[in-house]
């Protein structure tokens, strides 16, 4: 898995961009942890070997999520979250599930070692990884995804039985690692993080 | 420089926020054009060695703008509100914070870094390395070398050259050469195109509900 320090970063920044009115203290906070949440199936490979990046990183969970919260809020008669919290409450959901998903799941599946996207349906871990440039002498060349066989593939990493995922809970070896930040750019992102909520603060400065 | 495709997808990002109720087309315009332009400095490449990555891509140039629309905005006659009201410097300010973060920042990043102090000291920065708490190191980090802080060690701006479509190469006489424009180079880069358009559609999706009036109004 990617850091997940920097999952909270980018769940962050969509929830800045995202919460609009709902922007307070308490919703990018919401929003902020709901992009920590799918790697916590890597405390879960203690029990379930392999379910790192694979138990809560698979789309099911998400559209079972999604679909509950659409069936709520779009679907019934009297909404049970609008009741509870009101318009507020809706919005800050919606960027909470776009951020679990966003910023927790796809996040990982371009940026580490392999998620397994539609575990349990599917035990393979996929990772997108590649390069779109256009050359003068090559013209495009794109090899993020391969289109051989007529359809959409991706690289896959390998089984969740056979492929292990070195995390602080489950380490390969005898040195455990929390990773925080693992290049220059994850650490741009993070400081884009801890720059951008003062800034949201310091521009919208009293104006509701 | 990673492709501007990718600094104008994170700057999408941040401007979606940022603008506030500001947020519109013209904005948004307005903020990929400050993300573009700063790559202009490629085109002096051609009579200035190392110019790209020099000239405006530097945090001098950066805080000089900062100081100059603070000044301005604070004035009584403040030019920029006096000619396009309070849209005009909120998007002057997103526009500065875009440039900062999402391509300053990440060309540091990225290949030879920028020539971030330029023109008060030619060299070229970059940043690099990595952060984790190990259970048999403790905390690490090798972003800093603190056992040699200073300067040196980074090549100035007649050494360095970044190329790009437009400049590929240093040599006056390359043959012919490979004109080259990335959209995207590797998982994350293509992962920020993506979520700047995710954020900009995702936003023609909500609705803003009326301002006036509880939160718990219905539509």
């Amino acid at each position: 898995m990617a850091p997940t320090l920097v999952n909270v970063a980018v769940g962050v920044l969509l929830g800045v961009a995202l919460l609009g009115i709902a922007f307070d203290r308490r919703s990018i906070a919401i929003v902020g942890l709901a992009a920590a949440l799918p790697d916590l199936d890597a405390a879960l490979a203690l029990l379930v070997p392999g379910a790192t990046n694979a138990a809560f990183h698979s789309l099911f969970l998400a559209a079972i999520v999604g679909s509950v919260l659409y069936w709520d809020t779009e679907r019934r008669e009297t909404s049970w979250l609008r009741g509870r919290y009101g318009l507020y409450g809706v919005r800050v959901a919606w960027v909470a599930v776009a951020s679990f998903v966003v910023a927790g799941i796809v996040f990982d599946l371009f940026t580490s070692v392999g998620v397994a996207l539609l575990y349990p349906l599917v035990d393979r871990y996929y990772v997108v990884s590649g390069r779109l440039v256009l050359s003068s002498q090559e013209g495009v060349v794109q090899t993020y995804f391969d289109l051989g066989e007529g359809w959409l593939a991706l690289e896959t990493t390998g089984r969740t039985s056979t492929h292990r995922i070195d995390t602080w809970v489950t380490p390969t070896d005898d040195e455990r690692r929390l990773r925080l930040v693992e290049s220059g750019w994850q650490l741009v992102v993070v400081l884009t993080a801890i720059a951008a909520v003062p800034a949201k603060y310091a521009l919208e400065g009293g104006e509701p | 420089m990673p492709a501007s495709t990718v600094h104008v997808g994170f700057g999408l990002l941040l401007a979606a926020g940022l603008l506030g109720k500001y947020y519109d087309r013209t904005a948004l315009l307005v903020v990929v054009a400050a993300l573009l332009l700063p790559e202009a400095d490629a085109l002096a490449g051609w009579v200035m060695a190392g110019a790209h990555r020099t000239l405006f891509h530097n945090y001098v140039f950066t805080a000089v703008l900062a100081a100059a629309l603070w000044w301005d905005t604070r004035r009584e006659t403040s030019w920029l509100r006096g000619r396009f009201g309070t849209y005009g410097v909120r998007v002057a300010w997103v526009a500065v914070f875009a440039h900062t973060f999402a391509h300053l920042a990440l060309d540091w990043a990225h290949l030879d870094g920028i020539n971030a102090l330029w023109p008060l000291h030619d060299e070229f920065f970059r940043l690099e390395g990595e952060l984790y708490v190990s259970s048999e190191a403790g905390l690490v980090q090798t972003f800093v070398d603190l056992e040699d802080v200073g300067f040196g060690g980074g090549a100035s701006r007649a050494e360095t050259h970044v190329a790009t479509p437009a400049d590929p190469t240093p040599d006056s006489d390359p043959g012919p050469v490979d004109r080259r424009v990335p959209i995207a180079v590797g998982g994350w880069q293509l992962y920020l195109v993506a979520v700047g358009l995710f954020v900009v559609v995702a936003k023609r999706f909500q609705s803003e509900p009326p301002r006036a009036g509880s939160r718990r109004e219905r539509y």
